[in-house]
């Protein structure tokens, strides 16, 4: 494949310092669901190490793994083989209680149908991450109402999601998913149901919230203008890593 | 702190299906006005019972020579042979807590006689001012008073028996305790009707020293003290106050509420207490399973939601506690919505019941005449027995949904699989 950046196998990436020193580190990792007739290998043997501040695209095609690999490395389900670890913890030995603390402190979601939940605010849902982990409501409603300032959602606060239009639920999605200050962010075609000016705007704020704060982004994308932001671009083919192209910047 | 966003979630998840919630709400507050009023209802009938059964002749609690029940033996009077301050006995027990009144009687039986008409009867003496407050043959009169020395009041069965009326004369034969037989003529001083078939038939009323001297008994001499109590259904506490204060008075005093003299009235009124649980229950267990089915179906709508949260970070319990919380709002808006509805109508009924002995006349039963009305009874305990139930059907109802909410595997729900 011509690229003028470079690109590594998963192999030289793991390289020989321990996982703790990475935002993602995964060893052999398989999913496969039971299905009849034949069992489907969802995710086939990926070794993935992300540093942190990395600004990551995996791109595929439909049935590539790109959704599978994104809810093993957010510990939403369990790998059949292998290992991950996020933030220096291995997810696959944890039980239930403490990868949802795990979540809850280390990893934001975005997901491509915003899923902000309905019945709160938009103040409330990006709070949501802040109350769980026991931020007091001062300081929650400081932190929110800064970031809303800075991503241009200012005066949609007490706005329900049903009454935000696409963009702006997505934003609101985004600070979610940053304000608990998760080590990773995990976003699965995040631009997916946005028209371009608004891709690019949330794109914008992603990439501001990476560069300013340092926050590790892996998205799952179809979408070209994601991938020609990213600093690095992953191809998933059939459950495996085809290529690993580390292009800079991102 | 954090509790209250969950509580908040499941306020307003209550009102997002707002058609489903207000028919699910009305449904337990329906079952709360029924299990309410078919409470009230049991409890009016067995108020009617007991009050019949014991306020037309027994008292709530007597007093008796130990070993005179069953044989009722016209020897067996309390304190023996040489009989007890009968005033002093009934000071002891009218200045205990709760009592309301009590009434000495000598009993004997005996027969009546008018012209070619006899008839069998059961012969009480009674003090009439004091028999007032205990009995309801004073009210019960339909005609006349009651007697004065020298004068009998009977039933009205019983007088049409013998075939006599005010101012007639009857002449009772009766055995005496000393072994001869007393024989006098009485005039019918009144005529009563307490609705009981048995007693309107066969019960004669003397006063106490007429009676006395025909059965050749001392004036100290009565074989009962029947005491009338504030509290008709709880008798006990009266009667263990009574026990204590008469135990000083005369040796062998046996002291007893209606529930071991009539036991066949605290079997049933024990039989509808047990009754009115289970029908409660099968009320609020039919509407467990509409409410469980309803939670159920929302639960399954906000599989993607419960996805969310568990990928927030919050811990399957909270999400179960969400669910139960709706469950306990859910009952809590219905326990509102069923006062509001319940109140009135109980008010309404009690204060207008329905009298159906129209339709299908009056019975007496173990002893007590019941009127068939359609009425309720006001008390706390089935309206708090019934918003306790109900609340707990809203908890219990959510449990299955709760646990079916804490177990959606999060990658497969939003993935909509």
């Amino acid at each position: 494949m011509a690229t003028n950046a470079a690109t590594r196998s998963a192999a030289d990436r793991a390289g020989p310092d321990g996982p703790a020193d990475h935002a993602v580190r995964t060893e052999a990792l398989w999913k496969i669901y039971p299905q009849e007739p034949r069992p489907v290998e969802a995710v086939r043997g990926v070794d993935l190490t992300v540093e942190r501040g990395e600004f990551v695209a995996m791109a595929g095609p439909s049935g590539s793994g790109k959704t599978t690999v994104l809810n093993l490395l957010g510990g939403l389900t369990r790998p059949t083989r292998g290992k991950v670890w996020i933030d220096g913890l291995e997810l696959s030995a944890l039980p239930d209680r403490k990868l949802a603390a795990v979540r809850q402190n280390h990893i934001g979601f975005v997901f491509q149908s915003y899923n902000l939940l309905p019945m709160l605010t938009a103040l409330e849902n990006a709070e949501f991450t802040l109350m769980l982990q026991g931020v007091p409501a001062r300081e929650r409603r400081e932190r929110v109402l800064r970031l809303f300032h800075e991503i241009g959602l200012e005066g949609m606060e007490h706005r329900r999601p049903f009454k935000l239009s696409g963009g702006q639920q997505q934003r609101v999605a985004v600070a979610r998913a940053v304000l608990g200050a998760p080590a990773l962010v995990l976003a699965d075609e995040p631009t997916a149901n946005l028209d371009s000016t608004t891709a690019e705007a949330l794109l914008d704020v992603m990439q501001q919230l990476n560069r300013d704060k340092g926050t590790t982004f892996v998205f799952s994308t179809h979408d070209p203008r994601v991938m020609k932001r990213a600093g690095r671009l992953i191809r998933l083919v059939d459950g495996r890593i085809a290529e690993d192209v580390v292009r800079g910047g991102g | 702190m954090i509790h209250r966003i969950w509580w908040r979630i499941a306020w307003r998840n209550l009102w997002r299906s707002r058609r489903r919630t207000l028919l699910t709400a009305s449904a337990l507050a329906f079952g709360f006005v029924a299990s309410v009023l078919m409470i009230g209802y049991m409890d009016g009938i067995v108020e009617e019972m007991v009050a019949n059964g014991t306020r037309v002749v027994t008292g709530q609690v007597r007093i008796h020579a130990e070993g005179y029940e069953p044989e009722r033996s016209i020897h067996d009077t309390m304190g023996g042979r040489e009989g007890l301050d009968v005033e002093a006995l009934l000071a002891a027990v009218e200045t205990r807590n709760g009592v309301v009144g009590a009434a000495p009687r000598l009993y004997g039986g005996g027969l009546l006689s008018s012209g070619d008409e006899t008839v069998g009867g059961v012969l009480v003496g009674v003090d009439p001012a004091r028999e007032a407050a205990v009995s309801r043959f004073a009210s019960a009169l339909v005609e006349g008073r009651m007697p004065a020395p020298g004068e009998i009041a009977m039933g009205d069965g019983m007088a049409e028996t013998v075939a006599v009326g005010m101012g007639d004369e009857v002449v009772l034969v009766a055995p005496a305790a000393d072994g001869s037989t007393g024989n006098d003529l009485f005039t019918v001083s009144g005529i009563f009707s307490v609705g009981v078939g048995a007693l309107d038939d066969s019960y004669a009323l003397l006063e106490m020293g007429s009676l006395a001297e025909l059965m050749a008994m001392d004036p100290g001499r009565i074989h009962e003290v029947a005491i009338a109590v504030e509290d008709i259904r709880e008798p006990e506490p009266a009667a263990a106050a009574i026990r204590e204060a008469v135990a000083g008075i005369a040796p062998g005093l046996r002291t007893e509420p209606w529930s071991i003299f009539q036991d066949q009235l605290y079997f049933m009124v024990n039989y509808v207490g047990a009754v009115n649980v289970y029908v409660a229950a099968f009320i609020f267990g039919m509407a467990a399973f509409g409410v469980a089915n309803a939670m159920l179906l929302a639960t399954f709508e906000r599989r993607r939601e419960f996805a969310v949260v568990r990928a927030l970070g919050t811990p399957g319990g909270a999400i179960g506690r969400i669910v139960v919380y709706e469950g306990l709002l859910l009952g809590l808006i219905s326990l509102g919505a069923g006062v509001l509805l319940a109140a009135p109508l109980m008010v309404y009924i009690h204060e207008n019941p329905i009298d159906l002995s129209r339709y299908v006349g009056t019975y007496s039963f173990a002893g007590s005449a019941v009127r068939p009305l359609l009425t309720v009874e006001y008390s706390w305990a089935g309206p708090l027995a019934s918003g306790l139930a109900l609340v707990a059907t809203g908890i219990v109802s959510a449990l299955l949904p709760a646990w079916r909410a804490v177990r959606v595997p999060p990658a497969d729900a939003l993935a909509n699989r």
